[in-house]
């Protein structure tokens, strides 16, 4: 049992602090994810490409892959810097889902093939696993691959694909096999979105950012777009994460977050007394603290498995649900803290801290990319505690 | 980076488990909460024999280089058999405290309480409920003879076979200003009166009416007591968590056993979602708790503050453990309301638990402090 880092771990943290203090203006907020603003895309895309050119996208991958090979530690102290500083390193479909889709079941050919672009950012990947009629369920999904000679021709529909417009390719989930059990009939494709047959319509969210539904009517895909072997995707989706060397670090943005709220219970008063001063406050701050601190932890729990081999224990399924669960609670008692100031967008003068709390609140039901939380309790229950299904 | 327990310790927790299923099993505890001693002595001298009673303790005090980490892998199975026990108020809270007295006034009685011959019980709370040094109310007076108490201590465990009561008093205002003090309960001007309880534990008030005590039993220094308690607090506290995580795990093996073989409308009822969610809700619950004291235990084992730590263990295994015991009712339904079911051996402790070593509000309150700038 150790819960501290090493002496070469705390000082890679340094490099990458020195590295964000060069790389980004100290006054900008990016939150790539929600926010449309042309020029914002444009300093995430140059940002990443930095990011490329130091090796740290592919920071744990196979150094003949375009990596650095270096541990799963340094990749999450990277992810907590870089979310602390709310970095816009994009292209996680690139390097989490898909280079972990490669690392996982990809041949030696596609590896040496794909990798080193997704290490220096040469396309952008958008995500095509969620289709209208398979959400949790997404092993029912029913867009299509077909063979044609070499290549594939793929129909279907996928929605929410999150970054679609901004995107060169999509990591695409197809049915190769409609007879084989839902699970063994799926593949995954790099497909190109400027391909004919590919149309897309905005899909806007409240949290200010456009998803999109995506057409696919009858994309040609080349044979040699084909990630791994056919028929495995859905075992590479499910493994894919961490082997890209993903990393959660969720916690390092909620505490930004909550530190925000701190600095202001520590400097506004409300009848007469300061906020931090208040019980009720009080309760709620360390409820918000026990949810970054417990979130910080199963963030380096799942390292330490990770890192020693050892199988995640509830099925690798209840950090998801507790962060899950978090997110929107957390949201909801930081704007019960703030009080009516709380529905107060940014360009209001009043807005607390920049229109924290109310952005924030809209934010926080992303929550279910991904899959539900009630989707990974199942999970928990059955694998994770040995109850039927 | 590693947040899980070491071979060693998943082998202590082995023997400790063995050991209490073997010499406590659940009937006995029953049998326990009806018996006049309240623990099982031939027990607490088996732990003496592991050196459990003084693990943590420095080696010439009579430790044998335990970690907090290693008592905690004891307590969540002090925790997971309900093992009533003097363990935190004498070897923890007690022993803690004495072992940080620098002068060596009272290494005999330290000794004995060591071989598992002298308890000595921490009496803190008083009237008012209230928890931690500000808390500390009861009067101590100097006088040409040395020092005179005057007041009323409650939930005090084990006063009836303590051999010393080790007494927080106020002797001035200020940060500190409270002082120790090692009173004999035969002492002319002690009472102990039982206080029934929800747990059937053994828990008194203990009242002193112009008791006089020497400078021979005044523990540390006068007016620092809290320098030597509040160390031995925060390891207590720590050790009640990981007691509350050992119940936690009881009740999940309990509450998911019971799903899996109790049937209703020709299924098991784990095979409900809504009970499914029940069972998940005490795994996260205990599993949130767990990281935390270990984390917590982890620190003090190193020396690192851990003050926020600490509270914020407490603040979640209090809050827990009341959740955990809910779920393992709603689980169990009406069964778990009769006394032949284990649940409520368990629910009936958590209450006490709930409150011991400061309640959520108050450990919120102490994370919230380190907030303030």
């Amino acid at each position: 049992m150790d819960f501290a880092f090493t002496a070469e771990e705390n000082a890679f943290r340094q490099e990458v602090r020195a590295f964000l203090d060069a790389e980004l203006p100290p006054d900008k907020a990016f939150n790539h994810e929600f926010n449309e603003d042309p020029d914002l895309w444009r300093f995430a895309f140059e940002f990443t490409r930095k990011v490329g050119a130091r090796g740290w996208i592919g920071l744990t991958w196979p150094v003949e892959y375009g990596g650095l090979g270096r541990t799963q530690t340094e990749r999450l102290i990277l992810a907590e810097e870089f979310t602390a500083r709310d970095a816009p390193m994009v292209n996680a479909i690139g390097w989490g889902l898909a280079a972990g889709a490669l690392l996982v079941g990809g041949s030696e050919e596609q590896k040496k093939r794909f990798l080193p672009g997704i290490a220096a950012f040469d396309r952008f990947w958008a995500e095509g696993l969620t289709e209208p009629d398979s959400g949790s369920d997404l092993a029912s999904l029913s867009t299509r691959a077909e063979r044609d000679g070499d290549d594939w021709i793929v129909t279907g529909q996928k929605t929410y694909t999150t970054w679609g417009h901004h995107a060169d390719v999509m990591f695409l989930a197809a049915r190769t096999d409609p007879e084989a059990p839902p699970h063994h009939g799926i593949s995954v494709f790099c497909l190109d979105l400027n391909a004919p047959g590919v149309s897309l319509a905005p899909l806007y969210n409240m949290a200010g950012g456009r998803q999109n539904h995506t057409y696919l009517d009858g994309v040609r895909v080349p044979g040699t777009m084909l990630i791994g072997e056919e028929g495995k995707g859905w075992s590479y989706i499910m493994n894919a994460f961490y082997a890209g060397g993903g990393a959660g670090a969720r916690h390092a943005e909620m505490r930004l977050m909550l530190d925000e709220v701190i600095n202001y219970c520590n400097t506004t008063t409300r009848g007469g007394v300061l906020l931090i001063k208040d019980p009720i406050v009080r309760s709620q701050l360390a409820e918000l603290e026990l949810m970054v601190e417990t979130e910080r932890l199963l963030s380096y729990e799942s390292l330490s498995n990770a890192t020693n081999r050892r199988p995640p224990q509830f099925g690798g399924a209840l950090g998801v649900v507790v962060s899950k669960e978090n997110k929107p609670l957390f949201a909801q008692t930081i704007t019960k803290i703030v009080g009516p100031l709380a529905q107060l967008r940014q360009e209001s003068r009043w807005a607390p801290f920049d229109g924290g709390a109310e952005a924030w609140y809209r934010w926080s039901y992303a929550n279910h990319a991904g899959g539900t939380s009630q989707v990974k309790r199942m999970v928990l229950a059955t694998r994770g505690l040995g109850l039927p299904r | 980076m590693d947040t899980t327990l070491d071979d060693g310790h998943e082998e202590l927790g082995r023997i400790a488990r063995q050991l209490f299923e073997a010499r406590c099993p659940l009937a006995t505890v029953r049998q326990l909460e009806q018996d006049d001693l309240g623990y099982l002595p031939a027990l607490w001298e088996e732990m003496a024999g592991l050196d459990w009673l003084s693990l943590t303790y420095p080696e010439a005090l009579g430790g044998s280089g335990g970690t907090l980490v290693d008592l905690s892998v004891i307590y969540q199975e002090l925790g997971r058999s309900l093992v009533p026990s003097p363990h935190l108020a004498s070897a923890v809270i007690a022993g803690e405290a004495l072992v940080r007295d620098q002068s060596s006034r009272h290494h005999d009685l330290l000794a004995s309480m060591v071989a598992g011959r002298a308890i000595v019980v921490p009496a803190l709370m008083e009237e008012d409920a209230g928890f931690g040094p500000d808390a500390v109310n009861l009067p101590s007076r100097a006088t040409p003879a040395g020092y005179e108490i005057d007041g009323t201590k409650i939930l005090v465990p084990y006063a009836h076979v303590a051999t010393r009561v080790l007494v927080a008093a106020r002797s001035q205002a200020g940060p500190d200003g409270t002082t120790l003090f090692l009173v004999d309960p035969a002492a002319d001007g002690v009472a102990i009166t039982p206080m029934p309880n929800i747990a059937d534990i053994p828990l008194f008030a203990v009242t002193f009416d112009s008791v006089v005590l020497s400078s021979e039993d005044v523990v540390g220094e006068i007016g620092q007591g809290w320098s030597l308690l509040g160390p031995a607090l925060d390891r207590a506290t720590v050790l009640r968590c990981a007691e509350i995580v050992g119940a936690g795990k009881q009740l999940l093996e309990l509450s998911v056993e019971y799903a899996l073989q109790r049937k209703q409308f020709g299924r098991p009822i784990g095979q409900f979602q809504a009970v499914q969610f029940l069972c998940t809700d005490i795994a996260i619950d205990t599993h949130l708790t767990e990281l935390l004291c270990h984390q917590a235990a982890w620190r003090l084992d190193n020396g690192l503050p851990a003050r926020r730590e600490v509270s914020m263990a407490k603040a979640q295994a209090s809050r827990a453990i009341q959740r955990i015991v809910h779920r393992a009712h709603e689980v169990h339904a009406g069964v778990a309301f009769m006394v032949e079911t284990d649940v409520q051996l368990y629910t009936r402790r958590a209450k006490h638990w709930e409150f011991d070593l400061g309640d959520a509000r108050y450990h919120d309150d102490m994370i919230a402090a380190g907030l303030e700038v």
